[in-house]
């Protein structure tokens, strides 16, 4: 239960999944095609992912595989997987893999994670090293929180580095007050 | 509903800089907490549904039980979210308190403002008991780690700084863009908060 206050956890449940109902809801608005006020039986809706494992949990729906992970997704993975804009499919799609993984019945949902991340994560490193931070922005914008986060930890160190060799300053304004605002006088 | 409220009260949260604070959002807050009651109020009228049909309400699992099902579950997500919502936050605060300083008018006007008056009593209460804390031991804890080379450095003011200032060996006067040749330990506490730039030449 460590991650019960962690903002980017709760953030990753909820992503959309489709499920199936298994039994009928009462008195519930989550099915917006429905006319009555509950979830029919049978009926396929789109439901964040907390709400859908706590109920599969208690076998009442189902959970499909959403469209992020679909077949046009992992054909372009394997085209060229450091290319493949991720950050439009799911923001935390590695996150979100992971946690789908146990509950789905397509077993190669892990590969396809591994194998995006793997190639990605050298990618990432490299362009920390070889493009200037603005000519990267483009290549950022394909990047999920993970990678960007990763991106940035490796960018952070790597500034911090070349600081430390010229013995630059070491007492610095507390980053936590922001980045310091130009004085107009 | 479902949770809604809630997801945009973090994600108002995770759109400042990471680290940073920003005002504390009552607005969507009361809105989750309405959303909360919204939720409790559907529960309890499907659950009374249920024990009228004289259904067991722990262990029968009718259309109605998974009804009030859904909205536990979303009473729960929110309080999640609200939960995590005033416990990051409070990170945040106890973080300023190491970095910046232990009282609370020495941070900058600008934080104070984005803090409640809840949130600046946990600062006063965190701030008290890192004090006795460091009494106790006897040690400065919240200095740079390093030991330095040299113990003078020269510093730069780049803000207004109150006049007499007594420091551990004299008193000076800050006056702006004026260079000193300043203890570090003296200086640290200044440059943290930005009010002096250290000069490495």
């Amino acid at each position: 239960m460590s991650k019960y206050y962690d903002i980017d956890d709760i953030l990753v449940e909820e992503e959309y999944v489709p499920v199936l109902f298994h039994k009928r809801a009462n008195g519930v608005t989550i099915d917006p095609s429905a006319e009555t006020n509950c979830a029919e039986q049978g009926s396929k809706v789109e439901v964040p992912f907390w709400l859908a494992h706590e109920l599969q949990l208690r076998q009442a729906v189902s959970i499909n595989l959403p469209a992020c992970f679909d077949q046009k997704t992992r054909l372009e993975v394997q085209a060229d997987a450091a290319y493949v804009d991720l950050r439009s499919r799911c923001p935390y799609f590695y996150e979100f893999g992971c946690k789908l993984e146990p509950l789905v019945t397509d077993r190669t949902l892990g590969i396809l994670l591994s194998t995006a991340f793997k190639i990605r994560y050298k990618e990432a490193l490299t362009k920390v090293y070889t493009a200037a931070h603005i000519t990267a922005s483009k290549y950022l914008s394909f990047l999920t929180k993970e990678e960007t986060n990763l991106y940035e930890a490796a960018h952070l160190s790597s500034t911090a580095f070349k600081k430390w060799k010229t013995c630059g300053r070491r007492l610095e304004r507390a980053s936590i007050l922001g980045r310091k605002r130009k004085d107009s006088n | 509903m479902y949770g809604r409220k809630g997801y945009q009260l973090l994600k108002d949260f995770a759109s400042g800089e990471k680290g940073q604070l920003k005002p504390f959002n009552s607005k969507l807050f009361d809105e989750t907490i309405e959303e909360c009651d919204q939720n409790h109020h559907l529960m309890q009228s499907l659950m009374r549904k249920m024990q009228q049909e004289d259904l067991d309400v722990q262990n029968s699992r009718n259309a109605d039980h998974y009804g009030a099902l859904i909205h536990h579950l979303s009473l729960m997500r929110n309080k999640r979210c609200l939960m995590a919502y005033v416990y990051n936050r409070a990170e945040i605060v106890r973080d300023l308190a190491w970095r910046v300083g232990l009282e609370l008018l020495d941070l900058p006007s600008e934080i104070q403002e984005k803090l409640t008056s809840l949130e600046k009593e946990y600062f006063k209460n965190h701030s008290v008991t890192l004090k006795s804390y460091m009494g106790k031991v006897g040690i400065e804890l919240n200095v740079d780690m390093v030991p330095p080379k040299d113990p003078y450095i020269k510093v730069r003011i780049l803000d207004d700084i109150d006049e007499g200032i007594v420091l551990s060996d004299k008193t000076t006067n800050f006056a702006r863009h004026s260079m000193h040749f300043l203890k570090r330990t003296d200086a640290e506490p200044y440059i943290a908060r930005g009010q002096m730039e250290e000069l490495t030449d």
